[in-house]
């Protein structure tokens, strides 16, 4: 396995010899082969990982040619998909999930249009005069002719303590003859009572995307910057990986997998309510 | 040569829109079509800024240069660019950057591209129009003479590319074809 990583590593890495359309010649620089092993793009990141393209990246491969979704190369390319320096991802769990990924039976497949991947956007809104880091989660949704990426959820640390409904003894309530008194006792939950949300029904969960969204329209909360973007993949059966942008030198960078759990049980739920709650 | 170049891809384009009259599906053969003519921008775009970019040029002909290189994007385009130093996404407008490159403090400024590119895929988005990505390498170097300074850097340049087809007449005859626009780049300082 080892060997084959290096051979595939080499062979990346001698691209430059190849790629000769240069975007400024003369006078263009020649690529040590670090930039040719970089995982440059997310859509390279698809293409490695289903061997949709050559060793080169050069030319794209379709249904037909003999080496779309060809095996030695996928298992050449997943190899290089793995950060190799900081994550501490074991060697037995990535040849598990190779191999699962290459079955003969049943290889599997990573789909751009496909649900079971979602981004995670770090970005930074300044709300009543201070700069909040806030998490977008978007996905990829069909659109009239094509597709668009939408904000799913939003992980803002202001609103994160605004609701919190009191349980037990410590929660009030409308009793259960208020409707014979048309419901009189309603202002003592909206205006003696700080926590409205006490009066609310048991799986109540405050909509945090529209709160924002309404903020945002008051001018209260205003965009400022993107800080970071991840990737998290479900679509392989039983496994769970997170794809993260390395920018460092050397050659394993660009957009490569730094998380990979395979899943059991509920596990799936846990790490959906951890990207979404960040609790 | 050049120029010929260009026609000859403006021929291909439009000439094989006729046969895909009944879709807009691009085929492979035409995606290989379209990517140069959209390669054949971005190299105009890098040849632009190694001009602005240029001590040499004069003030005149860099504000020529920079009409021209507006006109490859489409309106609202903008940079958005970070440093290895600083995550933050600052945003240009697309003729306030290529004022502020112009307006860099060096006596010597050799602006230069590496021999890589990397082509996405095109992606319809809801409006029928389809988006990709162009991705280049570019190296700077600007030299402070009084100071001594020499400053060096290479970003990654992740291009939008966006396709349209569009309709010409041409001798009372209806022809449609492929038009590219270069929209927003992400403008990444690498650690290389």
């Amino acid at each position: 396995m080892r060997i084959i990583k290096l051979v595939f590593a080499i062979l990346i890495a001698s691209i430059s010899v190849v790629s000769g359309q240069g975007i400024g010649s003369p006078g263009t620089i020649k690529d040590d082969g670090r930039f040719a092993a970089s995982t440059k793009q997310v859509n390279q990141f698809f293409r490695r990982f289903n061997a949709e393209e050559s060793v080169d990246g050069t030319v794209r491969l379709y249904p037909g040619d003999p080496n779309y979704h060809n095996v030695q190369l996928r298992q050449g390319f997943i190899q290089i998909l793995f950060d190799n320096q900081t994550s501490s991802i074991s060697k037995e769990l990535k040849d598990d999930f190779i191999k699962t990924v290459l079955s003969p039976v049943y290889p599997q497949y990573i789909n751009f249009h496909q649900e079971g991947w979602i981004a995670e956007v770090e970005a930074e809104f300044t709300f009543k005069g201070k700069r909040e880091s806030t998490t977008l989660i978007l996905k990829l949704q069909p659109e009239r002719m094509g597709y668009e990426w939408v904000i799913d959820a939003v992980i803002f640390p202001p609103f994160k303590n605004l609701f919190n409904k009191p349980v037990g003894e410590e929660k009030d309530f409308l009793h259960p003859l208020s409707h014979e008194l048309d419901f009189m006792n309603l202002r003592k939950a909206f205006q003696d009572s700080n926590l409205p949300e006490a009066f609310t029904e048991t799986s109540f969960k405050p909509d945090y995307l529209t709160l924002f969204l309404y903020e945002m329209k008051q001018n209260n909360i205003r965009f400022e910057t993107v800080k970071d973007v991840k990737f998290h993949f479900f679509q392989i059966d039983g496994w769970y990986f997170e794809v993260n942008q390395f920018n460092r030198p050397g050659f394993n960078t660009g957009w490569l997998i730094s998380n990979l759990v395979k899943l059991n049980i509920g596990d799936k739920e846990t790490i959906l309510k951890y990207i979404y709650d960040q609790e | 040569m050049k120029n010929k170049m260009i026609l000859f891809l403006g021929l291909f384009l439009a000439t094989s829109v006729s046969v895909m009259a009944q879709s807009d599906n691009i085929s492979p053969a035409r995606k290989q079509a379209i990517d140069s003519l959209a390669l054949e921008k971005v190299k105009d775009l890098s040849k632009y800024i190694s001009i602005i970019g240029s001590k040499e040029t004069q003030f005149s002909e860099a504000n020529r240069v920079m009409d021209r290189a507006e006109e490859l994007f489409a309106p609202g385009a903008e940079m958005g660019v970070s440093s290895i130093n600083s995550s933050d996404i600052a945003y240009y407008a697309v003729r306030r950057y290529f004022e502020r490159l112009m307006a860099l403090n060096y006596d010597r400024v050799n602006i230069s591209w590496y021999d890589i590119q990397y082509i996405s895929d095109l992606e319809r988005q809801p409006d029928g129009r389809y988006v990709g990505v162009i991705t280049i390498y570019q190296r700077f170097e600007g030299t402070s003479i009084e100071t001594g300074m020499n400053y060096k850097d290479t970003t990654k340049k992740d291009i939008t590319i966006y396709v349209e087809k569009k309709q010409t007449q041409i001798a009372g005859r209806t022809i449609e074809f492929w038009d590219v626009m270069l929209g927003d780049v992400r403008v990444t300082e690498t650690s290389a």
